[in-house]
């Protein structure tokens, strides 16, 4: 029989033969592992799970068009994509425009947007009755359902006006717009901008040219040659050249392009005053929130689209769950990117957030830490008590001739195979322990972390090694005949 | 006899004996620490989750829609309600009054710069001292119920400076657009007075804040002759999470039973809070901000929950710790047990006084954690919330029972298996 050999059947031998007292050091390190790999799953797993508990409330980035552009949807959703997908909780696009109450004398502020996005993103909304899930439903803040009674089911006609100023005595079939805006190619296909402002009879009062891209001193004189641009006051859109005007000698490409853009900026102002439209919707809930929310009234984006005519927005919720750093760098990245919008941080919930998620991790931490540390120091007082039982063992060994360091690797190495075992118990009841813990607060499970099951294991084996050494070292240093006796 | 035997066993054996004591204590003070942290934690965070801002506002009963819904900015030309500025110290008089830990009024109105531009001005409180009629005083204001300004330049407005009534603090926007810096002395036209100003403070607030003027309330009431009057009311309160009973009361209170409505009108939640509010001011409409309300609530459950099952695991941990340690106790000292016993002691008199002796180690032990407990739930306390852990009375008898149940459970089976065995087979040593 090899050294080795025999060194395997002691150990194991002493371990079956004293079942009960090795089932308590096992149990005692299991205890110790399990609190371990338990503990420090839950430490890592809080931020993340807390995180996502603390996007309850609400936005904590807005997305804004850039000064002067208009923010589309296609621009939202490639902004979008800049970001990471499991981080982003929902975000939710918004369209404000102040709707009338026809035929009261109310009007609302009213915004389109998409509701399976609200719901990710103002998760604390609170709706008495459903969210509007067909076409021509919509969600109405409380005050204003207060104020003018409805309720979940009735109906509501609202209308919507463009906020351009529009004349009310006009004279033509269109109503002019006060001011109309058009541009059409010129010369070497260059764009000339024209905006003239109309009197109340739809006649132009007075235009203004910017030809500046036609070369200086041909087309370009048309910006400054009062005789040519006096032809058009008083006059009536659309214009027709030769008839209504006459080009400007050695500028016909340019003069052309002028008249084109009036006509062409009165057929889009005819199209705008069209847009004044007007919808029935069927009110699904009352909306309760406690914030001003509860004086707009909601719709989706597509009826928005369908009553304005316009697919564009107005700013873009967004809540992503990541910290005030990560949040910063997004921003950043987002500016950087330059997809024509402006990121900004809804400072209230950023702080906050930082602040008491900052707190509650300290929490769980300093407690993990004090848990730990006072089991392990359980676990070895338990290892010492069984170990130092066998003094008379040891004692025993001794005086049949074992050597100091044969009995010290024969017991460490059982404290050690203990501690193994332990480990591996504890890794997974641990991890059981911390699915529970996950499910039952936070309703979702986590994933096992390989790298814990040895980190684990090799702590057990450490404190059973530790716990074992102190005990052994008395019981060796001590004279057999005096272990014998009983001492 | 039984004494000496006893007194004979806690000093001769006093290595093992302080052993077992000492793992006792350490898991008294693990249950101890624990427990307190846990009882403790839900007042700590909701003390915590109060950075995000009111959770309660109070409007007039009558007014509080028309500058929204008709969009005529400008409430002074109308007939419009106002809650009044001297009752705001009712506030602290309720119920729960206790609870309410800030509360800063609000009156906004539209001032016109020297550049001809129309911006907000809001006249509100900063740090206002207010003496109750309870004969307590308290400091309250926006500097505390804004913590997440950042006063990029300049300071907050002192209410304890002699001429505050006389500075004000600017958003970021109106600060560019104007192109002010701190100490610039302006004049503001509102629409019954005019006032030069110094501005003590520019401030970022990541909002629609940032486009206006604050001032202090006194300030705006005067340049708008509107004494004593406030437009809305910001309260923070601690709450308890919405339960069913919360919800059905929010709706009406009125419709639940008088037993139910004793429950719901004694239990900090933020509809019974808002209740009282109610009451105590006239003619006022106290509303919960969801946004806060909610999740807070949504907050504070997840972490009870999460530290209540921390603190199951280390309870469990620490009773079967220490019961597995008596049991090896108990099973080391066969020998002595079987000695008592050759010599004719009865079982019963044996299980006495063994478990006499480990009771008193278990009493010494738990008395030690206790204390030690309290250093762990402080330490806690201090270095996460910097305040300390109130120590509930009630956690002294849960740890007693626990520490009592477990040693009685790990000492018992074992000394009935140790006295199971033959006297002569312990003593010669064969197992």
């Amino acid at each position: 029989m090899t050294k080795r050999k025999m060194f395997l059947r002691m150990i194991t031998a002493s371990l079956l033969r004293r079942r009960s007292r090795m089932l308590i050091a096992l149990l005692s390190i299991g205890i110790g592992a399990t609190i371990l790999s338990g503990l420090v799953t839950i430490y890592y797993d809080v931020p993340r799970q807390m995180g996502a508990q603390f996007r309850s409330y609400g936005a904590n980035m807005i997305l804004l068009p850039k000064d002067g552009t208009v923010l589309t949807p296609d621009t939202l959703q490639k902004t979008l994509a800049l970001l990471p997908e499991e981080e982003l909780v929902g975000a939710t696009p918004y369209r404000y425009v102040r709707l009338d109450m026809t035929r009261r004398q109310q009007s609302f502020t009213s915004a389109g947007t998409d509701f399976s996005q609200v719901v990710k993103t103002s998760p604390y909304f609170s709706v008495e009755g459903e969210y509007p899930q067909h076409a021509r439903e919509i969600l109405v803040g409380k005050e204003i359902a207060d104020t003018i009674g409805v309720k979940a089911g009735s109906s509501m006609q609202l209308t919507y006006k463009p906020t351009v100023a529009v004349s009310e005595n006009a004279a033509d079939d269109w109503v002019p717009l006060a001011t109309v805006r058009g541009s059409a190619e010129g010369w070497n296909t260059s764009l000339v901008a024209v905006t003239a402002t109309l009197d109340s009879e739809a006649r132009i009062a007075s235009i203004t040219i910017d030809a500046s891209s036609q070369t200086e001193e041909y087309g370009g004189r048309t910006q400054t040659d009062e005789a040519f641009q006096n032809q058009f006051i008083g006059k009536k859109l659309p214009l027709t050249l030769g008839e209504d005007v006459d080009a400007l000698s050695g500028a016909t490409v340019t003069s052309t392009a002028i008249v084109n853009a009036l006509n062409h900026a009165r057929s889009v102002s005819q199209a705008a005053v069209a847009t004044e439209r007007t919808g029935y919707y069927t009110v699904t809930g009352v909306l309760v929130t406690g914030g001003e929310e509860e004086s707009y009234v909601f719709m989706s984006l597509e009826d928005m689209e369908a009553l304005t005519g316009e697919s564009r927005l107005d700013v873009a919720e967004l809540s992503v769950s990541a910290n005030a750093a990560q949040l910063e760098e997004y921003v950043q990245a987002l500016t950087d990117a330059d997809t024509g919008v402006t990121p900004r941080l809804v400072k209230r919930v950023t702080r906050s957030e930082t602040a008491v998620l900052g707190k509650l991790q300290a929490l769980v931490f300093l407690v993990t830490a004090v848990v730990l540390l006072l089991t392990m120091i359980c676990v070895s007082t338990t290892m010492m008590a069984v170990v130092s039982e066998r003094r008379r063992e040891i004692g025993l060994r001794k005086a049949l001739g074992a050597s100091d360091n044969s009995i010290r690797a024969e017991f460490l190495g059982e404290g050690m195979f203990l501690g193994a075992l332990g480990g591996v118990m504890g890794s997974v009841l641990g991890f059981v322990f911390a699915q529970v813990v996950s499910i039952n607060v936070f309703g979702s499970s986590i994933t096992f972390q390989p790298l814990l099951l040895p980190v684990t294991v090799i702590v057990s084996m450490a404190i059973a090694a530790v716990s074992c050494l102190l005990p052994i070292k008395r019981a060796v240093a001590i004279d057999p005949a005096l272990v014998l006796k009983g001492e | 006899m039984l004494f000496r035997m006893i007194r004979g066993v806690l000093f001769h054996q006093k290595g093992k004996m302080l052993l077992i004591a000492f793992t006792i204590a350490l898991g008294a003070s693990l249950a101890t620490g624990m427990l307190n942290v846990m009882l403790d934690v839900g007042d700590k965070v909701s003390q915590e989750l109060k950075t995000y801002g009111a959770n309660i506002t109070v409007k007039p009963k009558d007014s509080s829609l028309l500058s929204d819904i008709y969009d005529v900015g400008d409430g002074e030309e109308m007939n419009a309600a106002y809650l009044k500025e001297d009752e705001l110290g009712k506030l602290k008089t309720i119920f729960w009054a206790f609870n309410i830990v800030d509360f800063t009024p609000f009156l906004d109105t539209q001032v016109t710069l020297p550049s001809g531009d129309t911006v907000k001005m809001v006249g509100t409180w900063f740090n206002h001292h207010l003496d109750l009629p309870t004969g307590e005083s308290l400091d309250a204001g926006v500097v505390s119920m804004r913590s997440w300004w950042d006063v990029t330049s300049g300071k907050w407005l002192d209410e304890k400076d002699e001429n505050f009534l006389s500075e004000i603090m600017v958003g970021t926007l109106v600060a560019q657009q104007q192109g002010w810096q701190v100490g610039d002395t302006v004049k503001l036209t509102a629409a019954r007075g005019e006032k030069d100003v110094t501005v003590a403070g520019i401030f970022d607030a990541g909002g629609d804040e940032d486009g206006q003027i604050f001032a202090t309330l006194d300030l705006v009431q005067a340049l708008t002759d509107r004494e004593n009057k406030v437009a809305s009311i910001e309260v923070s309160a601690l709450t308890t999470p919405d339960n069913d009973l919360a919800r059905r009361a929010a709706r009406n209170p009125l419709a639940l039973s008088s037993r139910d409505y004793e429950t719901w009108y004694c239990t900090a939640y933020v509809s019974a809070i808002c209740y009282q509010i109610q009451e105590a001011i006239t003619g006022s409409v106290a509303n919960a901000v969801r946004q806060v309300a909610e999740s807070e609530g949504a907050i504070l459950d997840k972490t009870q929950l999460l530290m209540i099952l921390i603190t199951a695991l280390s309870l469990i941990g620490s009773a079967l710790g220490i019961s597995n340690l008596v049991t090896a106790s108990v099973m080391e000292r066969a020998q002595e047990i079987g000695l008592l016993k050759a010599i004719g002691a009865r079982d019963h008199s044996i299980t006495g006084v063994v478990m006499t002796e480990i009771l008193i180690t278990a009493l010494v032990g738990s008395v030690a954690g206790y204390f030690m407990g309290f250093g762990f739930a402080q330490l806690i306390g201090h270095s996460v919330f910097g305040s300390a852990v109130e120590m509930k009375p009630m956690v002294i008898p849960i740890v007693a029972a626990l520490i009592a149940l477990v040693t009685i459970a790990g000492s018992m089976p074992a000394i009935r298996m140790v006295l199971r065995l033959r006297p002569a087979e312990v003593l010669h040593g064969g197992h």
